[in-house]
């Protein structure tokens, strides 16, 4: 039996903190995404201000689409191709930056440094008036702070039982993911993020405007476990990044709705080369990536990720 | 009803005492079911009658099966008198079998076993499992209402509602009028528990007792429709229940949403004209939401019927059929449905039932819940300066 997944109320900030993925349990395991304060994301449900979209898909058959969700802590990126037609519909609706609640599947992208690129992969996306995005930031914020508030109760008593927490309403799940959360981010800053936490409440109250003016940059947690970079290879450029991202968005779009769950080379390179990926180029993104470790081809012209 | 005594001869029972190690064993028993059938021998292929169904004296009701039964005398309601009769174990409980070696007479009533109302054990809801009895329970009744079903060929009435004590709520079924009010604090014996579509009811029949009392310890019916929503991640542990309250947020809808045509009969969904039961039916059209509600910790479908879908979508059900007329697409008008709906903070309150994709409430209420900003922002904000 398999429960449809909780979207978790988190911030942009927490999601882009969030770099430890772990997978479920069964023949189809379930992708999770921890983040650093227990959230054990498959599903979120997010609120603030939706940028217009931008295709990222060259021709109608392959259509892909990216907007920007920023609330006052910080942004990501959603997506939705033609798998999610009424969210990419829904995206495409926009010519202008407009309030906005989003559900959809979390989806992480680790490049070469380790450093890790969190997008939504929106199943649903609806325009909404000022007030519904501020009383969705404001149960967004009010469940963040229960997990936080867990954190440090977990912390106090490490031998906390379920039992305990259910009679004052807090899951099962909730605790596994926070006893998960302390061992997979030991060094995390939490008062940082309560700082951050911050400027989400003072537009609950309407006091700001719908994304901060200084929002902060500052990674709050690193994990590495790539090995150490390899000096002669220069670090890779931004535009590199974005096409190696491509390329595994792609990968990945292809071995999701595949047999066999590998993704047919062939395919791949022909969906990059319609987002303007061509050829050698992709012949070299597919070497780095090969190497980095991250895509393997255990089967002449199929590719997973490692 | 034959005869033969090489059996050691056996005392009386209850049935609420027999065990497969007592076996043989005597009792007075009223058959409450019973239903004829035939096996087929393996060996000869020869077929040989059997009666298999529920004997209760009052004490307990256990399964029993007659092998070569008479062909006639045997009816709902009969007393009867089983000497040496076997007792085997199913699963935990004990059943009774009448071979040729048990002698079997007409009883009278007066023959069933005296049971002292006083000896009966008094149980609280929480405690109830299926297939219990033999219990003395006080209960509000909260909700009751005569319903008219079809039980093989016969038509019965049954009074089905909620019934509820301090420690929660159980489905009632009753199969006699006991002039059960909405309010009433009644005590209850002789009922059993079964479990009906995945939720356990408590059933009364006209072997049952129904005592008014005082009740000051139970629920009021009104604070027990008013309790506060759980966690949905709790829900989804007990399985559902009576009467539950949730609260969260519409993330998604579920097909068939929108607009389906019902069969004229029997209300069921029907496909290409065509219903599961009734076969080729004219449809009458009908709205519907499945609505998935999510609060963070887990998900529950809720089934909004024509009413509470016309309020919350906004659409009444001429109107969609209209703009269906304009644009034959339906997958539109679900669509359009969504866009109204989610991210709607919703509280519901219902029947809970679960099933392998999760559990599904069917709504007594569904109420739009507002959020009053500025004192969730002055709440938010005292919580977080304490701290950092």
């Amino acid at each position: 039996m398999s429960l449809r997944e909780p979207a978790w109320r988190v911030t942009a900030r927490e999601l882009e903190s969030s770099l430890e993925e772990e997978k479920g349990e069964g023949e189809r395991p379930t992708a999770y995404l921890l983040s650093p304060f227990a959230a054990r994301m498959n599903r979120v449900l997010m609120a603030g201000i939706l940028s217009p979209a931008e295709s990222i898909g060259r021709d109608d058959s392959q259509a892909f689409w990216r907007a920007r969700l920023s609330d006052p802590t910080g942004a990501v990126a959603i997506t939705a191709g033609s798998f999610q037609p009424r969210a990419m519909a829904q995206l495409r609706a926009a010519s202008a930056p407009r309030p906005a609640i989003v559900v959809g599947k979390v989806h992480l992208f680790r490049g070469r440094d380790g450093v890790g690129y969190v997008s939504v992969r929106a199943e649903a996306v609806r325009s909404v008036a000022e007030t519904e995005e501020r009383s969705a930031l404001a149960d967004i914020v009010r469940q963040t702070l229960d997990r936080l508030d867990l954190l440090e109760r977990v912390e106090k008593e490490p031998a906390l039982s379920e039992e305990a927490l259910r009679k004052d309403g807090v899951p099962a799940a909730w605790l596994r993911a926070a006893r998960a959360s302390r061992v997979r981010y030991p060094n995390v800053d939490r008062a940082a993020f309560r700082r951050d936490l911050r400027s989400a409440v003072r537009r609950v109250a309407g006091e700001s405007g719908p994304t901060s003016a200084t929002p902060s940059t500052a990674p709050m947690v690193t994990v590495t476990r790539a090995p150490p970079p390899r000096p002669e290879s220069p670090a890779p450029s931004a535009a590199e990044r974005a096409e190696e991202s491509l390329f595994l968005d792609q990968l990945d779009e292809v071995a999701d709705v595949s047999a066999d769950g590998y993704a047919d080379l062939k395919e791949v390179l022909s969906r990059v080369s319609s987002h303007g990926l061509l050829g050698d180029r992709a012949e070299v993104i597919l070497n780095r990536l090969e190497e980095e470790g991250v895509v393997e081809e255990p089967i002449v012209g199929k590719l997973r990720r490692a | 009803m034959t005869a033969e005594s090489t059996s050691p001869t056996p005392v009386e029972t209850r049935l609420r005492d027999v065990r497969a190690t007592s076996s043989p064993v005597e009792f007075v028993a009223r058959v409450v079911t019973f239903e004829r059938r035939e096996v087929t021998r393996k060996s000869d292929g020869s077929r040989r009658p059997l009666i298999s169904g529920l004997l209760s004296d009052g004490t307990a009701t256990v399964r029993f099966t007659w092998w070569d039964p008479p062909r006639e005398g045997i009816e709902r309601g009969t007393v009867l008198r089983a000497v040496g009769a076997e007792v085997r174990e199913f699963r935990g409980r004990p059943e009774v079998t009448f071979t040729w070696k048990t002698r079997v007479s007409p009883a009278g009533p007066a023959e069933l076993p005296k049971v002292d109302a006083e000896e009966i054990p008094f149980r609280t809801v929480e405690d109830l499992r299926p297939s219990d009895e033999g219990f003395r329970i006080e209960v509000r009744v909260v909700r009751i209402a005569p319903k008219s079903v079809t039980v093989g060929t016969e038509r019965r009435v049954v009074h089905e509602g909620l019934v509820a004590d301090r420690t929660g709520a159980i489905a009632l079924s009753a199969w006699s009028d006991f002039g059960l009010q909405i309010g009433e604090a009644v005590r209850l014996a002789g009922g059993y528990v079964r479990s009906f579509r995945g939720r356990p009811s408590l059933v009364l029949d006209e072997r049952s007792s129904v005592v008014r009392v005082e009740g000051n310890d139970l629920p009021d019916p009104a604070e027990l429709l008013r309790a506060p929503p759980r966690s949905i991640a709790e829900v989804e542990d007990e399985g559902g229940g009576e009467a539950i309250a949730v609260e969260g947020v519409v993330v998604g809808l579920l097909p068939p949403s929108g607009l389906v045509y019902r069969c004229p009969t029997c209300h069921r969904a029907v496909h290409s004209g065509i219903c599961r039961i009734h076969g080729q039916v004219e449809g009458q059209p009908d709205l519907r939401a499945r609505i998935v509600l999510d609060d963070g910790t887990g998900a529950v479908t809720v089934n909004a019927n024509r009413t509470d879908t016309e309020r919350l979508w906004g659409v009444t059900l001429d109107e969609a059929r209209a703009r269906l007329r304009n644009q034959p697409d339906p997958s539109l008008l679900e669509e359009e449905m969504l866009e109204s709906l989610l991210g709607r903070r919703l509280r519901v309150r219902g029947v809970g039932t679960k099933d392998d994709f999760g559990v599904t409430l069917t709504p007594e209420s569904i109420d739009r819940v507002d959020i009053d900003l500025d004192a969730a922002a002055e709440e938010l904000s005292a919580r977080l300066g304490g701290r950092s």
